[in-house]
C-alpha cells in the first residue's frame, strides 16, 4: 500500500536553510538539534551542581590510604608505581612473549622481501657481478674490448608510461623500507636475546671492547663472558 | 532487484521497454516513470538501465586494461623479455597460459589485435641461469628453435623457463638423478610437449643415448667434484661440433677450501682439456655466493676462427 502512495506526485517538502547572511554561524539549528544540544548541557549542569554539593558537605577529617599512597603532579593523578607486581618468572615469560612475537615479524618481513625481490631483479642497473672474457691471442682480445665497448647491454625502455614508472619506483621503495625494517628487528631480536641470557644465573662478566685486537667481531655492542661451570 | 514471480505482466512490458530505452539514453527513463503508469512498469524499466550501466563499464576497463598495466619488452637474447610492471622482472612467454610451474607470478598482456600473451616471471635466485642473464653474460646460445641437454633439472623450474624459451620448434632433454625431484620434472614435463625428463645419472650417458638426439646447447648444473668430466663425456655423446656449453659451477662444491676464483680458473683449464673453449665467465654475485657460469664452445672448428 505504502508503495502506491509513493508513486502519487507530491509537492517536494522544502527545508529552510541558513541564510547568506548568518552562514557564519554555521548550519541552522532546528528544534530537534536545539533538543540535543539542551540535554547535554542540562547533564553538565546536574554534574556540577552535585559535585559542589559534595564539596560543600566533606568531611575535613576524612582519610583514605590512597591519600598517602598517591600524589597528585600540577593537579593531575598520579598512582604509587607499583614495582612487583609481576614475579620474576612471570616476567621472564612475559619478555619470552615479546621475543617470539619479534621473531615472528622477523620471519614474516623475510618472506615479504623474498616475494619483492623475486620480481624486482634491477634491469636498469649495471650488474654487480665479475664478467671474465677468454681470448686465445692478443688480436681476439682487442676485438672483444671493442665489442664490448660499443654494445650496450639493455634494449631501450624509453617508451615506458610514466605511471608505470611510478609503480616500479614505489615497489623498489618498499623494498627497501622492508630491508630496513629486517634489520632493525634482527638488532632488536639479537638485543633481546642476550638480556634474557644475562637473566640467567651464573657468573659472567663484560668484556672490554679493545678497538684494535677485535677481530671478526666488529660491532660495538657489549660483549659477555661466562666462567666456565661444572654441569650436575 | 526483485524476483521475476512479483514483477508479473507488467513487469515483462517495462523490460521490453527498457530494451529501447537502453540505446536512447537515460533521459527517456525518467519519462517513463512521469507517465504515471503505476508502480510496477516503473520498477520493471529500472532493471534493464542497471543491465546496461554495468556491461558498458566492465566492457570499457577491459578493453583500457590489457594495454596500461604491464609493458613487456624483448631481452637482448631472443626468448627472453622484460617485464615492466608494478614489478621490474625477467621473464619468458609461457607456453602453457594459465599455469605457474613453481608459483612464480604471470603477467597478461594484450596484443593490439586482441590476443593475450602470458609470461612468467623468472626468479634469478631460483634458477642461476636467470642469474646469468642479468649478470649480463653476451650469449647463452639457447634461443628459439635450439635443442638443448640439461644435465641437473632437479624440481624442472629451470627447465620451464628453457623450455618456453626454445618453444614449441625446440625440444630440452631433462636429465635428473633424484627420484624424489625427478617426480616434479615430470609432472612438469607432462604439460610441456618440448621437456623430454631422464630420470638417469648424468654420468653415465650411454644409459639415455637412445633417448637423446644430437644437441646444439648443453646446461650443466650438477654440482658435482667432476662436473667437468660429466659434461665432457655427455658433450662426446651428444653435443654437435661448433656446438655450445653453459656450466654453472659452484665453488664450495669442487673445492671449499681454495678461494672461489681459484676454483673457477681450475675448472676452466679443465674444460679447456676436454675440447671445450670457453668464451665468458660470469659469477652470479647478488643472487649466489661463489657461484659462477662459463659459457663457450664444443669443438670450435680452427678454421673459421683464423678467417674472422
Amino acid at each position: 500500500m505504502s508503495s502506491l502512495r509513493n508513486a502519487i506526485p507530491r509537492r517536494a517538502h522544502k527545508e529552510r536553510a541558513q541564510p547568506e547572511a548568518r552562514k557564519k554561524f554555521g548550519l541552522l539549528e532546528k528544534h530537534k538539534d536545539y533538543v540535543v544540544r539542551a540535554r547535554a548541557y542540562h547533564i553538565k549542569e546536574a554534574t556540577i551542581a552535585k559535585l559542589k554539593e559534595k564539596a560543600a558537605f566533606r568531611n575535613p577529617d576524612e582519610f583514605y590510604f590512597k591519600m598517602i599512597n598517591s600524589r597528585t603532579v600540577g593537579g593531575i593523578h598520579r598512582p604509587k608505581p607499583e614495582d612487583n607486581k609481576y614475579t620474576e618468572e612471570e616476567l621472564l615469560l612475559l619478555k619470552n612473549k615479546d621475543m617470539g612475537y619479534i621473531l615472528q615479524s622477523v620471519q614474516s618481513e623475510k618472506k615479504k622481501i623474498e616475494k619483492l625481490s623475486s620480481t624486482l631483479h634491477e634491469l636498469d642497473n649495471k650488474p654487480q657481478n665479475k664478467h671474465v672474457y677468454f681470448a686465445e691471442d692478443r688480436e681476439e682480445a682487442k676485438e672483444i674490448q671493442s665489442r664490448i665497448g660499443q654494445s650496450s647491454n639493455m634494449p631501450d625502455l624509453d617508451n615506458i608510461p610514466s605511471r608505470i614508472k611510478k609503480k616500479i619506483a614505489s615497489s623498489y621503495r618498499e623494498l627497501e623500507e622492508r630491508k630496513q625494517r629486517l634489520q632493525k628487528l634482527e638488532k632488536l631480536y639479537a638485543d633481546m636475546a642476550l638480556q634474557k641470557e644475562l637473566k640467567k644465573p651464573g657468573r659472567k662478566r663484560k668484556l672490554k671492547l679493545h678497538e684494535d685486537e677485535e677481530t671478526d667481531n666488529q660491532t660495538s655492542r657489549p660483549v659477555y663472558k661466562w666462567r666456565a661451570q661444572r654441569k650436575r | 532487484m526483485r524476483p521475476p514471480a512479483r514483477g508479473g505482466r507488467g513487469g515483462r512490458g517495462g523490460r521490453f521497454d527498457g530494451g529501447g530505452r537502453g540505446g536512447g539514453g537515460g533521459g527517456r527513463g525518467f519519462g517513463g516513470g512521469r507517465g504515471g503508469r503505476g508502480d510496477r512498469g516503473g520498477r520493471g524499466g529500472r532493471t534493464p538501465r542497471g543491465g546496461r550501466g554495468g556491461g558498458g563499464r566492465g566492457g570499457r576497463g577491459g578493453g583500457m586494461k590489457g594495454g596500461s598495466k604491464a609493458v613487456v619488452v624483448a631481452h637482448k637474447h631472443a626468448g627472453v623479455f622484460i617485464s615492466k610492471s608494478k614489478e621490474d622482472a625477467l621473464c619468458t612467454k609461457n607456453m602453457v597460459p594459465g599455469e605457474s610451474v613453481y608459483g612464480e607470478k604471470r603477467v597478461s598482456v594484450q596484443n593490439e589485435d586482441g590476443t593475450k600473451v602470458e609470461y612468467r616471471v623468472w626468479n634469478p635466485f631460483r634458477s642461476k641461469l636467470a642469474a646469468a642473464v642479468l649478470g649480463g653474460v653476451d650469449n647463452i646460445w639457447i634461443a628459439p628453435g635450439t635443442r638443448v641437454l640439461y644435465l641437473g633439472a632437479a624440481s624442472g623450474t629451470t627447465v620451464s623457463h628453457v623450455s618456453d624459451i626454445v618453444g614449441p620448434d625446440g625440444l630440452v632433454y631433462a636429465v635428473e638423478f633424484s627420484h624424489r625431484s625427478g617426480r616434479d620434472l615430470v609432472n612438469m614435463a607432462k604439460k610441456r610437449t618440448n621437456v623430454i625428463p631422464i630420470i638417469e645419472d648424468a654420468r653415465h650417458p650411454a644409459r639415455y643415448r637412445m633417448l637423446v638426439g644430437m644437441v646444439d646447447v648443453i646446461f650443466s648444473d650438477v654440482a658435482q667434484p667432476d662436473q667437468a668430466r660429466i659434461l665432457a663425456l655427455n658433450a662426446s655423446y651428444f653435443l654437435k661440433n661448433g656446438g655450445h656449453f653453459v656450466i654453472s659451477i659452484k665453488a664450495n662444491c669442487i673445492d671449499s677450501t681454495l678461494p672461489a676464483e681459484a676454483v673457477f680458473a681450475a675448472e676452466v683449464e679443465k674444460l679447456k682439456a676436454d675440447q671445450f673453449k670457453p668464451a665468458e665467465q660470469v659469477t652470479l654475485e647478488p643472487y649466489e655466493r661463489d657461484h659462477a657460469c662459463v659459457v663457450g664452445g664444443y669443438r670450435v672448428p680452427k678454421k673459421q676462427k683464423a678467417t674472422s
